[in-house]
């Protein structure tokens, strides 16, 4: 009963506001719908949706957008995320959140540029997509209108990042390695698919693809300009992880403290914040079983 | 050029030089060097990390006794103590030494306060949680405390590189 009622106050503010906002009553009744949104939690935790599309410093709603990203490209101002029906993803249809995520293209046809990062996210199932629209829907709509991007040319060409995606962009999931323990698999899609570890450990070429020779070998030119460590199994100091024991990596995950007792900060405690805390143990230990035979990059 | 420009100019010149040595030899006597106090934190956060890290290692079964684990917590609390203000004095902003705290630590002092005073509560669950000896306690109370330092980290440090 208080559930429903929490439910009712939240949507009463919609209601008033004119009542065209989709949101939590929308979706579909029943448990099957209520699974959708409870898988779709995890789902938007274990893919770092919130961080991004947030502008936590600036006081903006969750998942309203705003949040800008310094990139050697430019400037990026993430867009609203939310069930709003003109400014969020509220009209979208399951085939048009496919298509976004995986694809890179919005409703309109026009292309996403890669900031969003559509190269790692493409590997996810249609039901982990579909789960979490469910649960975005389920949240609060925000009608915070969309910045435009802040880009010099020839990066601010939209009509290029076709060419882009042609070049970098590699659609759909992955197939499980047979050969490899389910564990390793389950950690190889939580680090490249939802975690879209690469985007930040990688470096990436001159237009902006992700380097596939240095995969998690780290990065000197990070987002913000930071510079990002791999976490290759190399054990030299901020090449990789190859040092680390199981415990450290997991504990890391868990609650961003290191080997020496620091805890991270920047966007990596964003990262552990949002993503990696929130995880099960068992999913904290699959990324440990795969990043444990990603091969060492000076 | 009149005379009296040269005059402003030579009394300016004259004011600004004393003002310089004076502010200078005030630096001196005065406040710590502040490169000494970027000094005096690193070992302040060391004690810290190193704490943090006893206790680490015995959630992680990795070596660390008991004992270790409860001098660990001891060192933990004992920083969370501390005073902020003297931790990070005015003016030990990044480009002092190496140091890695970012300018809007002061700006925003009292998210930092915030954030500094949200560390000893964390601590003293710890130092208990080692007296119970239950590992996944302990390893809970870690992971608390270990996210108050964290909102500072993730708001106010530089990047090291």
């Amino acid at each position: 009963m208080r559930r429903v009622l929490t439910a009712v106050a939240m949507l009463l503010p919609l209601a008033f506001a004119g009542g065209s906002a989709r949101a939590a009553g929308d979706v579909p009744a029943g448990d099957a719908a209520k699974d959708a949104v409870g898988r779709g939690a995890y789902i938007f935790n274990a893919a770092g949706c919130l961080g991004c599309h947030t502008d936590e410093k600036g006081g903006g709603q969750p998942l309203a957008g705003g949040r800008a990203l310094a990139t050697p490209f430019g400037t990026f101002y993430t867009p609203n995320i939310t069930a709003d029906p003109v400014n969020g993803i509220g009209r979208w249809s399951d085939a048009d959140f496919i298509r976004a995520v995986r694809e890179g293209v919005r409703p309109d046809g026009a292309a996403l540029f890669p900031a969003f990062p559509y190269a790692s996210y493409t590997r996810m199932t249609d039901r982990d997509l579909l789960d979490l629209k469910a649960y975005l829907l389920s949240l609060p709509a925000a009608s915070t209108a969309n910045k435009p991007h802040d880009l010099s040319p020839p990066f601010s060409w939209r009509f290029l990042v076709p060419v882009w995606q042609w070049m970098y962009l590699t659609p759909g999931p992955v197939a499980d390695d047979p050969a490899r323990p389910p564990a390793w698999n389950r950690g190889r899609y939580l680090v490249d698919a939802l975690g879209h570890c690469a985007e930040c450990h990688s470096p990436r070429t001159q237009l902006g693809g992700l380097d596939a020779d240095r995969y998690l070998a780290g990065n000197p030119q990070g987002p913000d300009n930071d510079k990002v460590p791999g976490i290759t199994g190399s054990k030299a100091k901020g090449k990789g992880i190859g040092d680390w024991s199981d415990g450290d990596l997991s504990l890391f995950l868990e609650a961003g403290l290191t080997p020496d007792g620091d805890v991270a900060g920047g966007a990596m405690g964003e990262v552990v914040r949002n993503t990696t805390s929130k995880l099960t143990a068992e999913d904290r230990a699959a990324i440990v079983a795969y990043l444990r035979t990603v091969p060492a990059k000076e | 050029m009149s005379n009296r420009v040269v005059n402003v100019l030579a009394a300016a010149s004259v004011a600004g030089l004393m003002f310089t040595l004076f502010g200078m030899s005030a630096g001196t006597a005065g406040a710590a060097d502040p490169a000494e106090q970027v000094k005096d934190r690193q070992q302040t956060m060391k004690k810290l990390g190193g704490g943090m890290g006893a206790v680490a290692k015995f959630v992680k079964n990795e070596g660390a006794t008991a004992e270790d684990a409860a001098k660990g917590a001891e060192a933990v609390l004992a920083v969370s103590k501390m005073d902020p203000k003297k931790i990070f004095p005015e003016g030990t902003a990044v480009g002092v030494a190496d140091s890695a705290a970012k300018p809007e630590l002061w700006k925003s002092w009292a998210e930092t306060q915030k954030y500094w005073s949200a560390v000893q509560p964390a601590a003293e669950k710890l130092d208990a949680a080692i007296k119970t000896g239950d590992r996944a306690q302990i390893a809970q109370a870690l992971g608390a405390t270990s996210k108050t330092c964290g909102s500072c980290h993730e708001d106010f440090r530089v990047k090291k590189n």
